[in-house]
C-alpha cells in the first residue's frame, strides 16, 4: 500500500512547480519598471537559453533551406514561364516576319501591276512541279484569264499561261524546254529567241557570232512574239559558248526566282496585239 | 528516458513554432503546437512527467513569445496536470477523445491566463469564441496528427 506522502506527490509536483511559476511572474511584476533582473530570473533564463539558442540556430537554418528552396523553385518556374513565353514571341516574330515579306512582296507586285498598261490579275501559286516546268495559279477563267496570258513578278517574266479553267489556271514556264521568249540583249538590242533547259535554265538562240553580247547583259523581252509585252526582264547573261554554224549560244540565268514563286502577275493582253514596252 | 525525448520533442517543437511565427503565421495562429505537446505528454506518460514537461514547455514558450515569464510555465503545468490526471483516470487512447482534450485544452489556456492575470492585476483580452474555436479546432487536427506521427517513431 502506498504511503499518503506517495499518493500525493504529482500534487506537490504541482504546487513545487505552480508556486515556482508564480514567483517567477510576481518578481517580473514587482520589478516591471527596474532595470535589473531577479536572479530566479537569470536563473531561468540561463536554463532555457540554451535552448533558445538552439532553436534560433535551427530556425535560421532551416528558414534559408527554406528560402533557397522558393528561390530554386521560383528560378524553375520562371525558367519555364521564360521558355513558354521566348517559344511564343518566336513564333509571333516568324509570323510578323512572313507578314513582312508578304507585304513587301505584295507592294512590289502592286508597284508592277501600276506600271503595266494592261489589265492585269494578281494570282497565288497553289501547286508546281518538281522540274519546275509548270506552275498553277489560284485564278483562271473566272477571272478572264486566257490562254498565253504572260505571267510575270517584279523581277522578271514567269511563262505564259497554257490552261486556264474556272478558279485555276495552268503556266507554262520559261524553263520548259518547249517554250520560247522573243528576247534582245538589253545592251546591244541584239535579238534572239530564248527557250528553256529545264535545270540548267535558258538559253538564247539565233544570236549572230558576230553580236556584241557580254557575260551580265541583261536579256529582255522583245515583244515580237505577241505575247509578252516589250521590255520585261528575262535574265542576265551567264556564258556565251558557240553555236551551230554562224550563232553562238548564250545561256541565261533566269532572274525571276522560279524555285519560290509565291504571288505573280497575269497580264491580259490584247490577244495579237503588238507588244508595248514596259516603263 | 521520457524526459530526455520530452526536452528533444520541446526543441522541434519550439522550432516548428518559430518557423510557423516566421513564415506561415496564419498557420500558427490557428494551430498551438505546445498545448498539443502537453496533451500529449499528458495523456501518454504519468502525470509528473507531463507536468515537468508541461513546465518546461511553458517557459520556453514564455522566453519565445517574450511574454510574463511563468506565466505560459503555470498554464501548461496546470494543463500537464489535468490531462495527466485525466488520462490516468480514464481511457483516452481514441480519436475522438484525444481530439476533444485538445479543443478542451484550447480553451483552458485562455481561461487559466484570465484567472491569472485578475490575481496579478494584469489587464487581459479574452480573444473571441470565434478565434478560439477555430484555434481550438486547428489545435484539435494537427494534434492527432502529432499523435499518428509520434506512435510511428521509434
Amino acid at each position: 500500500m502506498a504511503s499518503p506522502l506517495a499518493e500525493r506527490r504529482p500534487f506537490l509536483l504541482l504546487l513545487v512547480l505552480l508556486t515556482f511559476n508564480l514567483i517567477l511572474m510576481s518578481s517580473r511584476v514587482r520589478g516591471a519598471g527596474a532595470a535589473e533582473r531577479s536572479m530566479l530570473q537569470q536563473a531561468v533564463l540561463t536554463l532555457v537559453s540554451p535552448v533558445l539558442k538552439v532553436t534560433t540556430w535551427a530556425a535560421g537554418g532551416a528558414a534559408s533551406l527554406w528560402l533557397a528552396y522558393i528561390d530554386l523553385r521560383g528560378v524553375r518556374d520562371e525558367n519555364l514561364r521564360l521558355h513558354d513565353d521566348l517559344d511564343r514571341l518566336g513564333s509571333e516574330a516568324r509570323q510578323s516576319e512572313e507578314a513582312r515579306l508578304e507585304a513587301a512582296r505584295l507592294r512590289d507586285l502592286l508597284d508592277l501591276k501600276e506600271r503595266v498598261e494592261y489589265p492585269s490579275v494578281p494570282a497565288r501559286v497553289i501547286g508546281r512541279d518538281t522540274s519546275r516546268m509548270t506552275v498553277l495559279l489560284d485564278r483562271g477563267a473566272g477571272q478572264s484569264l486566257k490562254v498565253n496570258n504572260p505571267v510575270v513578278t517584279p523581277r522578271g517574266v514567269v511563262g505564259r499561261i497554257i490552261e486556264a479553267a474556272s478558279g485555276i489556271s495552268k503556266v507554262q514556264t520559261i524553263l520548259d524546254p518547249n517554250s520560247g521568249v522573243a528576247a534582245l540583249i538589253q545592251r546591244t538590242r541584239v535579238q534572239g529567241i530564248v527557250v528553256g533547259e529545264g535545270e540548267r535554265g535558258l538559253r538564247m538562240e539565233y544570236v549572230s557570232e558576230l553580236a556584241s553580247v557580254e557575260v551580265g547583259d541583261v536579256v529582255v523581252t522583245s515583244g515580237l512574239d505577241l505575247i509578252y509585252p516589250k521590255g520585261v526582264v528575262i535574265g542576265v547573261v551567264s556564258s556565251i559558248g558557240e553555236g551551230e554554224g554562224l550563232t553562238k549560244i548564250v545561256r541565261v540565268r533566269p532572274e525571276a526566282d522560279l524555285r519560290r514563286l509565291e504571288e505573280v502577275l497575269v497580264l491580259r493582253k490584247p490577244e495579237g496585239g503588238p507588244g508595248e514596252e514596259l516603263p | 528516458m521520457r524526459l530526455a525525448r520530452g526536452a528533444l520533442a520541446l526543441v522541434v517543437v519550439a522550432l516548428a513554432e518559430a518557423l510557423l511565427a516566421s513564415y506561415l503565421p496564419g498557420v500558427a495562429r490557428y494551430c498551438d503546437l505546445f498545448t498539443i505537446l502537453v496533451v500529449y505528454y499528458g495523456l501518454t506518460s504519468p502525470p509528473p512527467v507531463a507536468m515537468l514537461v508541461g513546465a518546461g514547455t511553458g517557459l520556453v514558450e514564455d522566453i519565445l513569445l517574450g511574454t510574463l515569464i511563468g506565466m505560459n510555465g503555470f498554464k501548461k503545468t496546470l494543463l500537464g496536470y489535468l490531462v495527466g490526471t485525466v488520462g490516468s483516470l480514464f481511457m483516452l487512447n481514441q480519436t475522438i477523445p484525444r481530439f476533444g482534450i485538445l479543443f478542451l485544452a484550447t480553451f483552458l489556456d485562455p481561461l487559466a491566463e484570465l484567472g491569472l492575470s485578475a490575481a496579478l492585476g494584469r489587464s487581459f483580452v479574452f480573444p473571441g469564441l470565434l478565434h478560439l474555436g477555430e484555434r481550438a479546432l486547428g489545435t484539435g487536427i494537427v494534434g492527432l496528427l502529432f499523435f499518428w506521427l509520434a506512435a510511428r517513431l521509434p
